[in-house]
């Protein structure tokens, strides 16, 4: 089986843990992210034909990610970057935090994940931001946690992305 | 000599000859057979006395272990914490344990390969080795040991987690116990070695395990354990010698258990027939017994009532062939009213004569009936219902032959009348014959009645006619009853006679000068003085 590593980025409480909790299977406890920074949760995908295991790094979100932990990030093969869709600056940190990644790993797959989408009318976020995230070809995925929306069809674009990105 | 250094030519070498090998055997696959086939048998024989001495060892330490007193206290202490026996003896004799081993890709952290040691427990291997490589990672960061710093051991209760790193991978050990120093060595050369055998793939490393499949058995090398050292095990003869001191036991507790229970049905056995024996004397008449003291190796002790008229309890017992020995009697007297006892008291009380039937129902009504003396007729009805269990006394068919030839001739004597003349004393010469008769017959009866026990007295009673004065009448009466008694005194007769005047008697329809008014009349009266007791008898 073909394993990966993928990074869960994001400012605080935007809902990253929250996002795979329902969907990955994990053996560690939620206590891993205060104490080292990280939680690692295990998702079996299956894309076009290919069993993928997908290894997530849950980091520990803060307001500045100047000081993410670069180390975690390390081989890291794809990345979600979650977005708050009710506050704007998560989204300006997000641009920040590829832009580190970016120089760390390398221009691996990644998606911006705007959630809470259950929240839809207190999102600061408009409908221009997301079009210009995707005339810069950054893929974007509206997500509900809370309702499960489009988390599978996530991990699934981003899976299909890795295999691309690999075999190119 | 090269290989001697380090075993890189080999590795080198190695896929050169593993595909000259492959090829050769391809197209030569008959002369391979040919050439393997000696080889084939011995290796199986081999195998199979290998194996068997496996068995043989495994049965060997299984026996050790169940029977010695090492093997006893750790039951006792599985038993105690509720550990499984075999985590027990793991802990009592494991000196190390390489548990698993894990072959990680350093940047990335996810398991290439993952090897688990029988019998130990395994988690996720993907999500173990990414934790792993965080924590790594964390703990460089928090040291800021830089890139030459490496953790290469975690300790956590009995288990140490020891890391091999390199740049590309690193091999990660889970060890029970306390690791051995070589143990570092060795995974420093298996890591070399995969290193070398794997560059290619490991610089290529996207996420894809399939071609670290062949680097198991490089890592299950590395899945070594070390017992305690239990020292030379016991020779052949000292666990024959145990063995057979086992079976003496075993055997000796069966043969005690064996003659246990013999001499249990034995104890049994007697103890029903001595029972048996007991009942023999409830249903004895004139016995109870009362209560029974068993004891052991000793007589038992028989507690009784017994009437003077029952057999004793020996002789009941040797009527049934039971030794009376194993008795001891307890006997106090007292007297039954058990219908067999009573009439044996009766007949021995009575002392019935011949000719005498006795009747004795269970109610206690005794019926006697026969014939028999008088005076012991006399004796048993004072007697007889004063006996114990004797209700009532039925002695109305019972007679003495003696009484009723002596009813009969007072009868005649009674009934006889002897007349006189007028105004005389002397009866008709005629009547002299019936008289003298009448008189022999009352010597007779007097005779008879003395041999019954009974006295007899003879009242004269003498009549005269109306003629004359009453007086004259009288005295004439009187003298008339005197003439017959002076007659029984001339006969020598110790009967006592009483001789009375009843002057002159008037008769119906007689006339003054009828004869039959001048006459006498006898009666006799009968008194008994049989113990003391004095009846009349009055016929």
């Amino acid at each position: 089986m073909i394993s990966k590593k993928v990074c869960m980025l994001g400012v605080f409480a935007v809902g990253k843990t929250a996002l795979v909790q329902k969907y990955v299977r994990s053996i560690f406890s939620d206590r891993y992210l205060s104490t080292v920074g990280v939680k690692i949760s295990k998702v079996e995908v299956n894309a076009d034909g290919v069993d993928t295991c997908l290894v997530l790094w849950d980091l520990e979100g803060k307001d500045f990610y100047t000081e993410i932990n670069l180390p975690y990030l390390r081989g890291a093969m794809g990345y979600f970057l979650v977005v708050d869709g009710t506050r704007r600056e998560t989204l300006d940190t997000a641009m920040e935090l590829r832009a580190k990644v970016t120089e760390m790993v390398g221009a691996v797959p990644h998606i911006i994940l705007l959630n809470k989408c259950d929240l839809k009318d207190n999102w600061e976020i408009t409908e221009d931001d997301i079009s210009a995230l995707e005339k810069q070809n950054i893929p974007v995925v509206k997500t509900s946690a809370k309702t499960g929306q489009s988390v599978n069809e996530a991990f699934l674009s981003l899976t299909r992305a890795m295999h691309c990105f690999q075999s190119t | 000599m090269r290989s001697n250094k380090d075993n890189n030519l080999s590795m080198a070498m190695g896929p050169i000859v593993d595909d000259i090998v492959k090829k050769s055997m391809h197209d030569k696959m008959r002369d391979f057979i040919n050439a393997m086939f000696p080889l084939m048998g011995p290796a199986i024989r081999k195998s199979i006395s290998e194996s068997f001495r496996a068995m043989m060892v495994g049965f060997s330490k299984s026996m050790e272990m169940a029977f010695s007193w090492k093997g006893l206290r750790w039951r006792m202490e599985a038993l105690r914490t509720g550990k499984p026996f075999s985590e027990v003896v793991l802990l009592h004799t494991l000196v190390y344990r390489v548990e698993q081993v894990f072959f990680i890709h350093s940047a990335t952290g996810i398991s290439i390969e993952h090897v688990v040691n029988e019998g130990a427990d395994s988690r996720d291997a993907v999500m173990v080795s990414a934790m792993l490589t965080a924590i790594q990672d964390f703990v460089q960061d928090c040291l800021a040991s830089g890139k030459d710093g490496a953790l290469e051991s975690m300790r956590h209760g009995e288990f140490t987690f020891m890391v091999e790193k390199s740049p590309l991978a690193y091999l990660a050990c889970i060890v029970r116990g306390t690791p051995p120093e070589s143990l570092r060595e060795q995974m420093h050369i298996c890591l070399e070695t995969l290193l070398v055998k794997y560059a290619d793939e490991l610089e290529r490393f996207d996420g894809d395990t399939a071609p670290f499949v062949t680097c198991r058995p490089y890592m299950e090398q590395l899945l070594d354990a070390h017992y305690v050292d239990e020292g030379k095990p016991a020779p052949l003869w000292t666990k024959m010698l145990f063995g057979l001191v086992f079976l003496a036991i075993i055997g000796a507790f069966g043969y005690w258990q064996y003659e246990n229970h013999l001499a249990t049905e034995e104890a049994a056995a007697f103890r029903q027939q001595m029972r048996e024996a007991v009942n023999l004397l409830r249903h004895e008449p004139g016995i109870e017994v009362t209560h029974i003291n068993m004891r052991e190796n000793a007589p038992w002790e028989v507690f009784c009532l017994k009437d003077r008229l029952a057999r004793s309890p020996e002789e009941v017992m040797l009527e049934h062939s039971v030794d009376p020995s194993k008795f001891s009697f307890q006997i106090s007297p007292h007297t039954s009213h058990e219908p067999i006892i009573v009439e044996k008291n009766v007949k021995q009380a009575l002392n019935l004569p011949p000719g005498v039937n006795m009747v004795l129902d269970a109610g206690g009504s005794l019926t006697l009936s026969g014939t028999a003396p008088m005076e012991w007729i006399l004796m048993a009805g004072n007697k007889a219902a004063l006996l114990p269990g004797v209700t009532s006394v039925d002695m109305s068919a019972l007679s003495d032959p003696r009484m009723n030839m002596l009813k009969e001739m007072t009868s005649v004597v009674e009934n006889v009348t002897i007349s006189f003349p007028l105004n005389s004393d002397i009866p008709y010469a005629e009547e002299m014959p019936r008289l003298v008769h009448a008189v022999d017959m009352l010597v007779t009866i007097e005779h008879l009645a003395e041999t019954m026990g009974l006295s007899v007295s003879l009242s004269i009673y003498g009549h005269a006619d109306p003629t004359g004065t009453d007086k004259r009448n009288y005295e004439l009466s009187q003298a008339r009853a005197r003439t017959i008694a002076a007659m029984l005194y001339n006969r020598e007769s110790s009967m006592p006679v009483y001789a009375y005047g009843m002057g002159a008697d008037q008769f119906p329809g007689a006339t003054g000068y009828d004869a039959r008014k001048r006459k006498i009349e006898m009666r006799l009266r009968f008194t008994s003085s049989v113990q003391g007791l004095r009846e009349n008898f009055k016929f």
